[in-house]
């Protein structure tokens, strides 16, 4: 199917260029790693949504806040017609973005939603849907959120992982695996038994600005575990484990590269796009050389979070 | 599928990428995000799969490396990029059409 077929009735009509009837006069900012991250044109209904959402995570700007906040990523949000997108029966449906990516941009298409990213050389975004409010708005802009998240600590030298974190509240572990290897299940098993859950689904691993070891911070994105509240922060990075379910327990160390490989195929979004691989795995290579990697397998009864405290530096 | 032989020429697809690790190789098929790990000389056959060499000088060159026996690098060789081939990391190169005299 060529790109955008799966949800827009239309896909030969995909914007070309960042330009549409804005939702309302509204902007605001998501205070998360990789941004500050900026949204003009929005209706009054979809901020209240994203705060939220969000929390304090989201800060409403007025339009002179707005010009001169120069950091960070701007996206304009437009409306689009609903009748420009198919109607999905989504029941244990898999929802996974299609994208197309070119030398200068990336092109998004999902439920209820069309995007696109602009590099000039840096990032900007533009977001089409037909949703002024409710838990679907908030849907789409989460999803939108997390490939732009994804693109910006790529840009930084850092990197969005498919991972459970967990932290002692001193340093962080990342679990990584693909849907189905245990991430939620690992980390229920760590908050029994005391330990912190940054996130089942998604975190960020970042190389602080003034050097030293890896980072992982915290992202407002989370799996089936649901949604977690906790501070806004980042933990020094202590192993990644590569995850297993088994009969039972054992941790083996992974090679450099098997650990670069597991990081690799955990980094959604980025690592298919060919135009902006490299510094995706130049991240990545820095991330396995700079920390101990290990497969952990594991099984519902065991004391994970043992297991990982005793995990060598 | 041809079956690979020591004169078949073989290169890497377009969407396979690799990068060496402390002597492995992780391979990259970037359409759909699959990785690899292959040990080093798995790796070594990466970079010969140039689409320019057969595998007759692959052989060559790793039995000259590991000074190895020439037909049982010769056997695990092809074995090998029988494997790579099925699993989509080479591709053989399609052979030049013959030009007619006087084109």
């Amino acid at each position: 199917m060529s790109f955008g077929g799966e949800f827009l009735c239309h896909p030969d009509l995909f914007p070309g260029r960042r330009s549409g009837e804005p939702w309302g006069e509204w902007r605001l900012v998501l205070d998360v790693p990789g941004g500050p991250y900026r949204f003009s044109g929005l209706a009054e209904t979809q901020v209240e949504a994203l705060r939220l959402r969000f929390g304090r995570l989201c800060r409403v700007l007025d339009s002179a806040a707005l010009k001169t906040a120069e950091a960070g990523v701007h996206t304009a949000v437009f409306r689009a017609p609903g009748a420009d997108f198919l109607e999905l029966d989504t029941r244990g449906w898999e929802y996974t973005l299609d994208l197309d990516h070119a030398e200068s941009f990336v092109r998004i298409a999902g439920l209820r939603l069309m995007a696109r990213l602009d590099w000039a050389p840096g990032i900007t975004g533009g977001l089409w849907t037909p949703e002024v409010a409710g838990e679907m708005w908030v849907s789409v802009l989460e999803n939108y959120l997390r490939l732009l998240v994804a693109y910006r600590l790529v840009a930084e030298g850092g990197v969005l992982l498919h991972s459970a974190g967990v932290s002692d509240g001193h340093s962080a572990w990342l679990l990584l695996g693909p849907s189905g290897a245990g991430k939620t299940t690992a980390s229920r098993l760590c908050l029994a038994a005391g330990a912190e859950v940054l996130s089942d689904d998604l975190n960020a691993a970042r190389f602080p600005d003034g050097g030293g070891g890896p980072v992982v911070a915290r992202l407002p994105f989370t799996g089936d575990l649901g949604e977690r509240q906790g501070e806004p922060g980042a933990w020094p990075l202590r192993a990644v484990l590569r995850l297993r379910q088994g009969p039972a327990e054992s941790l083996v160390p992974l090679s450099p590269a098997a650990a670069f490989a597991a990081l690799v195929a955990a980094a959604p979004y980025v690592n298919r796009d060919l135009w902006r691989r490299e510094p995706l795995l130049a991240a990545l290579d820095r991330l396995a050389h700079a920390v101990p990697a290990w497969e952990l397998t594991f099984s519902l009864g065991a004391d994970l979070w043992s297991i990982l405290a005793r995990i060598p530096l | 599928m041809s079956e690979i032989t020591s004169s078949t020429v073989l290169r890497r697809p377009a969407d396979i990428r690799y990068r060496r690790i402390d002597g492995e190789a992780v391979v990259l098929r970037q359409s759909t995000a699959e990785v690899l790990v292959l040990n080093g000389v798995g790796a070594t056959v990466l970079d010969l799969a140039d689409g320019k060499r057969p595998v007759d000088e692959w052989i060559d060159a790793l039995a000259r490396e590991y000074g190895a026996d020439r037909e049982t690098v010769a056997r695990d060789v092809l074995e090998f990029a029988g494997e790579a081939s099925a699993a989509g990391l080479l591709e053989p190169v399609p052979a030049m059409p013959a030009t007619k005299a006087g084109e």
